[in-house]
């Protein structure tokens, strides 16, 4: 086998290293100890049993978050941003002429389960809000929302802008809703609203 | 029986096995009294500190006996042009992911600059930063290195290496086509498996070839007990194509099982690929500069047993707080933290040889670089460590804090290391000096204060980001706009370490052309000695 040249930079340089047998250092060892103790006591703390889709290490408790005392956890205020302030308005002042307003309003505060008749079927004729007359047409909302959403609405507009009314539960709109099983018109302006038990 | 016994009982009795397993090697290995790991030393050679400022001509030999010096010129000869090939195209890597790292960089606190080409756009140039260093320079570097280092130390020419040289061929194409289809906007949407699955292939082929000459290389070797560094490159070389070819295989991981292999794969290929390559180089140059054998055998065992053992097993810890298993996750972070052993293990390890000659260090460049390499080494992962745990990772995840330990790792730990080797093998191999080792100290210093600013300012802002988007009270833009000053810390500590690669690269240029510098003649300039310690 031919040689070849040593360079120079292989010449200068100290030999291939190695390793000597000195003992693995008492430190070490106790380091090993403290880390398996470890392990078995946080393995013995893990929560293995919930479910994995729920995510790592997350409580029921958690994911549920906080109930609101009613409305059941829906929240109101976004329903009406959605459902209700393109026509009321976002003030809950409505149109004048068009729109009758929420905030004040006698139906809104006033009997629950005519609020929650009128959300449920809508209103279509002659009503009269705050003194003013309106005659337009509500749209229905008994197959869009649950009951609990309209309890949630409602609850919400019966807080908001001044209106101090108690919460509405949910339990209470879904009587209306069985009192009202066969209707599938709107109800017929103030008058027939009016008489509703 | 539940999950939690049957999780208890696997941890007891893998530790129990990991304990027995070490120690019959131990038991084993040191059997004939210790001559078997005392074979590559020839008498009288241990224990003498190279001076480095010596003048070459009154010093002496270094102790090795011309049948030595012998066997390392066969070793370097046969890996020479090889190794030369694997760092000119780390050194093209280099730049390209520096390029890229700095624009991606600019580009998070300057978002309207350069907007008009989609592959200058953060998204892809991340991604080309990303796999440029994932890659590209660390495996050119880190391969070279191991094929440079093998030999020599199997005291027996590498066999195979146009394997090797083919291989290499394979991958850069494979890298090549790979940035192309990312700048592209082609990918896999797997982070660190982004190229496509059919240039992946490529790396496959490219990674067992590069491996193979290590097996015949092994076949033919003239000592009889394997030095840690051989352990090290040696596995690296062999778990790379497996773990990528498992990861890549299409249509086989679905949902969170992908996600979990994703993982597996992404901390794999950091534990057991570019850590052990880091780890061998260093376990290699440290003790060869400051000449002094390694301080313990068994401490080098458990360091690479415990990595090799704990490393496969941490993946979870990338997922926590997502839709996988507890008890993956638990078992994730748990041996998360029994990582401390090994590191433990390898830092005392480097500190009891290291004890009483750091005058080295003032030298030799090489050490300097593997020192402080080391040194993050240990700093890197027991800071993983502690991000592991769930308390933590709360904060961490999904922040910029994240960011800053992958740097303090893969650049503070793996490529410090890797300049420091590739300052000791270059000369070898072109059989030229570095020029100007004013250059080294220049490159040293850009890098280190670097990535310095890198990470202290990413390291502080990503924990403001984590701790504001935990604050429901806070929107989430307070949490972005926070970070803007801690952005732009990050882009000049990035600057700096970018401008600390263009002088490297250009030394190593200069290196190539200066004039005067033959293969043979020894250079009697000045300057030549002055960078001795390499
Ligand atoms: C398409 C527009 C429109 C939408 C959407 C609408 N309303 Fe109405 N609402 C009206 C009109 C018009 C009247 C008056 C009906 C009439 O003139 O007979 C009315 C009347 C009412 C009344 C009784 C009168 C008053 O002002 O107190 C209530 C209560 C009410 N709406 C609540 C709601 C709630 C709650 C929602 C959302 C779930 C809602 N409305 C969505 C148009 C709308
Ligand atoms: C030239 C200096 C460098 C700069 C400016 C830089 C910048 C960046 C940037 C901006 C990112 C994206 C971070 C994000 O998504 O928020 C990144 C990611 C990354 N860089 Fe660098 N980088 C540089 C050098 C390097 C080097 C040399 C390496 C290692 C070899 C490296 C390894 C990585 C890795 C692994 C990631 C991914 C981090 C993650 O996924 O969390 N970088 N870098
Ligand atoms: C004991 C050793 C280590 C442990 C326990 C550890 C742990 C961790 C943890 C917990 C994360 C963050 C996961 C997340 O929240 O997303 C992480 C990310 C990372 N670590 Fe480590 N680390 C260790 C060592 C290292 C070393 C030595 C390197 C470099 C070679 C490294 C490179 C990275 C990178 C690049 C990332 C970012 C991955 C990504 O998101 O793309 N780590 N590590």
């Amino acid at each position: 086998m031919n040689t070849p040249d040593v360079l120079p930079q292989q010449r200068r340089e100290n030999p291939d290293p190695q390793e000597r047998s000195t003992p693995m250092p008492r430190l070490v060892l106790l380091l090993a100890l403290v880390l398996v103790a470890f392990g078995i006591d946080y393995i013995s703390h893990a929560d293995v049993n919930s479910p994995s889709a729920w995510g790592d290490a997350r409580t029921r408790a958690e994911l549920v978050g906080d109930r609101p005392a009613a409305g059941q956890g829906v929240d109101g205020a976004a329903i009406y941003a959605a459902m209700c302030s393109g026509c009321h308005q976002a003030s809950g002042q409505g149109l004048p002429g068009v729109f009758p307003p929420l905030a004040g309003s006698e139906w809104v505060v006033g009997k629950a389960s005519t609020a929650a008749a009128i959300v449920l079927h809508g209103v279509s004729g002659p009503i009269e809000v705050k003194g003013q007359p309106f005659n337009g047409t509500m749209p229905a909302f008994a197959a869009s929302l649950g009951d609990a959403e309209i309890a949630a609405v409602l609850s919400h507009v019966r807080s908001q802008w001044g209106n101090s009314a108690a919460p509405i539960p949910a339990e209470l709109v879904a009587n209306t809703r069985s009192l009202h099983a066969d209707r599938s018109t709107p109800f017929n302006g103030g008058d027939e609203l009016a008489q509703l038990p | 029986m539940s999950p939690l016994a049957i999780l208890m009982s696997a941890f007891i009795l893998s530790i129990v096995g990991l304990g027995f397993f070490i120690w019959s090697q131990r038991a084993h290995l040191t059997d004939p009294s210790t001559e078997g790991s005392e074979v590559i030393f020839a008498a009288g050679e241990i224990g003498t500190p190279e001076e480095p400022a010596a003048p070459l001509a009154t010093r002496p030999a270094a102790g090795a006996d011309d049948a030595e010096l012998a066997a390392r010129a066969r070793a370097d000869a046969s890996t020479a042009p090889l190794v030369f090939f694997f760092y000119c195209c780390a050194f093209v890597w280099l730049l390209v992911a520096s390029a890229a790292g700095l624009t991606a960089s600019i580009k998070l606190h300057a978002p309207d600059w350069l907007t008009a080409d989609a592959w200058l756009s953060f998204g892809r140039i991340r991604t080309v930063h990303l796999n440029a260093v994932a890659y590209g320079w660390a495996p050119m570097a880190g391969l070279g290195t191991a094929l440079f280092v093998i030999p020599r130390l199997l005291k027996t020419e590498l066999v195979g290496g146009r394997y090797a040289l083919l291989g290499a061929a394979l991958w850069n194409a494979a890298l090549i086509a790979g940035l192309g289809s990312l700048a592209y906007g082609v990918s896999d949407g797997l982070e660190w498996l982004e190229i496509p699955w059919q240039i992946d292939l490529l790396f496959v082929a490219g990674g067992a070839l590069i491996g193979l000459p290590l097996i015949l290389t092994l076949r033919r070797r003239q000592v009889a007990h394997l030095y840690v560094s051989v352990w090290y490159m040696g596995c690296a070389l062999f778990w790379f194509p497996v773990l990528f070819l498992v990861a890549n295989v299409p249509g086989l991981h679905h949902g969170i099982e992908q996600a979990t292999m994703n993982w597996w794969f992404g901390h794999n290929v950091l534990g057991l690929f570019y850590t052990p390559l880091a780890l061998a180089s260093i376990y290699y140059f440290l003790p060869k500069v400051i000449g002094r054998p390694i301080q313990s055998y068994n401490l080098s065992l458990l360091g690479f047993w415990g990595l090799a053992f704990f490393y496969g097993q941490v993946g979870g810890h990338h997922l926590i707080g997502g839709p996988v298993p507890g008890w993956m996750v638990t078992l994730s972070i748990v041996q998360s933290m029994m990582m401390i052993l090994p590191v433990a293990a390898f830092t005392a390890n480097q500190h009891l040889t290291l004890k009483g000659n750091l005058a080295a260090l003032r030298h030799s460049p090489t050490l300097r670089f593997m020192c402080l390499g080391g040194l993050m080494y240990t700093a890197s992962s027991v800071q993983g460590s502690f991000e592991a745990l769930r308390s933590m990772n709360a904060v961490t995840h999904f922040t910029h804090y994240t960011v800053a330990h992958a740097h303090l790792g893969l650049y503070g730990f793996v490529s410090l290391v890797f300049f420091g080797a590739m300052y000791f093998v270059i000369p070898r191999i072109t059989g030229r000096d570095w020029p100007w080792p004013r250059m080294i100290s220049a490159h040293f210093w850009l890098a280190s204060i670097g990535v310095a600013i890198y990470f202290v300012s990413l390291t502080i802002g990503g924990w403001l980001q984590g701790r504001a988007m935990l604050d429901e009270s806070r929107g989430f833009m307070e949490s972005v706009l926070l970070t803007l000053p801690y952005l732009k810390a990050r882009s000049v500590g990035g600057a700096m370490m970018a401008l600390g690669h263009v002088i490297f690269a250009a030394h190593f240029i200069r290196l190539l052309t200066a004039r005067g510098a033959s293969r043979r003649a020894q250079p009697a300039s000045p300057f030549a000695t002055a960078a001795e310690g390499i």
